[in-house]
Order: C-alpha cells, then structure tokens, then sequence
C-alpha cells in the first residue's frame, strides 16, 4: 500500500510527490465503519448493564 | 406555526413547550454546508472510483462556496454568538472522562452537557481543524487552474511545496469522508433523533431539555 502519489520529474532524477495515494480511501472508510461497530458494541454493554442493575 | 416559548426551564414544563436549539440561520448554514461537503466528496471521489465526468469546474466553485460559508460562520460565530456553547471547558473534559468509564464498565453517570456535550465540542473541532486543511489547500490550489475571475500561477509555489499542499487536501478529504460517515451514525441512532429534529425543524421539547441538559450550563 503505497501512501503518496509520485510522478518522475520532466528533468529526470528523483520521483516528484504530487499527492496523496487514493489507495488510502478504503482505509480511511474502513476505520469509520471499525469506530462505528466499536462504539456500537460498548454502548449496547453499557445499556445492558444499566438496564440489568436498576 | 410552532409555538416558541423561551424562559426559565423549571418554570414551564409541558410537550407542548420548545426550547429553540438551531435558529433558522444556524440550520440554513448546516445544511448548506453538508450539501456543498456531499458534492465535493461526490466530484473528488467519483472520478477516483471510475464514474467519469467533467468534476472539475463543480468542484471548485463548490469549494468557493464553502470557504465563503465557513468565513461567515467564523463571523458569526465569534461575534454574534456564544462562542463558549462550543468551548471545551473542565466540566466536558470530566464528561468525556465518565463517558469513558461508563462505556468501558464503571456505574458512573456523566454529568448533563449544556448545548453540546463533550463528544460534540470534540466533533466541532476535529472537523473545523479538517476542513479548514481541506479549504485552505483547495484555496492554494486554485492557483493552478485558470477561471473567470483569475489567471493561473502554477509558479508561486516549488513542486516539492505543490505536493505537500496536494497531500494535506488530499488526507483531509479522505478524513472528511470518514468523519461524514461517523457523523451519520450517530445522527442515525435512535437517542439522537431528537437533536436532528432540532437541526431540521429548529426545537428541542422542554422534556428533552430537562432529560439531556444542563440548565446551568445551558441557559434556554
């Protein structure tokens, strides 16, 4: 997975950072929908365990 | 026409009483920034996806409008609002700290927000610090394209300072796209659905102001 996008220099030489690597996006959706089911699971235990004490 | 009753909360009580959250304006700004968010995540992302078209001219002049529309909330905001309603203070650092608690076991209850709980104020600001990279970086981008109202200078900045402004636009609009999603979620969960009714129709009942805040915190 790469993280930066490159294209090589007209003039030779090193690669040019001209970006972002889109390949980052699933990612990125990836640890949103990972924070949602997270969040998701501890709030259903945390309503559970209200419920069942009172 | 809803019936609009302000006042202290302890002195009414009632379903038919509301407590008004967003003023027309305030939602007006929400809304239209949401719907300029959804085309510049719609231009930026789908062409990347494969969904070829001419995204380019929609997507900057949408970018305009959004810089202009967080310019007057900055306005707004700083001088004709309570800025403190969204100020991270001692008491939301506490609340944040028995949120965590309560979602990782402890008994304890977090105390009740004012306007805005902890999570919220945490939100606002990761968000403000997100999209003013993205803006900013789009501003400075601009710079490469030609448009009626200015010439392109592709020369102001070294490639090597080109790229890194490409990277920050790039990273916080992939972050965007993760934090509207989060935002959905939480919009979407059933104890929420009140604060979306407040973002679509203005009100929070005085039940719901009793239940959820503050009124020392949260003057309504």
């Amino acid at each position: 997975m790469e993280f930066f996008r490159y294209s090589r220099s007209i003039y030779g030489g090193s690669n040019q950072l001209i970006g972002a690597s889109w390949d980052l996006l699933p990612w990125f959706v990836g640890a949103a929908i990972a924070f949602i089911v997270v969040h998701a699971l501890l709030n259903a235990l945390a309503k559970h365990r209200a419920q069942r004490s009172s | 026409m809803n019936q609009i009753i302000s006042g202290e909360p302890q002195a009414a009580t009632g379903q038919t009483l509301r407590v008004i959250r967003h003023t027309a304006l305030d939602r007006l700004y929400h809304w239209l920034m949401a719907i300029c968010v959804l085309i510049l995540m719609a231009t930026a992302f789908l062409p990347i996806l494969g969904i070829k078209f001419e995204w380019l001219d929609i997507h900057w002049v949408t970018g305009v409008v959004l810089a202009a529309l967080i310019v007057i909330h900055i306005v707004r905001a700083l001088f004709f609002q309570d800025w403190r309603n969204m100020w991270i203070g001692r008491e939301d650092l506490h609340e944040i700290w028995r949120g965590l608690a309560r979602l990782f076991g402890s008994r304890t209850t977090p105390p009740k927000p004012g306007k805005y709980d902890a999570a919220q104020k945490l939100y606002h600001l990761g968000v403000a610090v997100v999209v003013l990279s993205v803006v900013c970086s789009g501003l400075l981008m601009l710079l490469k394209i030609d448009t009626p109202l200015w010439r392109r200078n592709p020369y102001l900045f070294s490639a090597d300072t080109w790229g890194v402004i490409y990277v920050i636009h790039g990273m916080a609009a992939m972050t965007i796209v993760a934090i509207v999603i989060i935002h959905l979620y939480f919009t979407l969960m059933p104890d929420s659905w009140y604060m979306l009714r407040a973002m679509v129709r203005g009100w929070i009942s005085r039940k719901e102001y009793a239940q959820h805040h503050d009124a020392a915190r949260w003057k309504a």
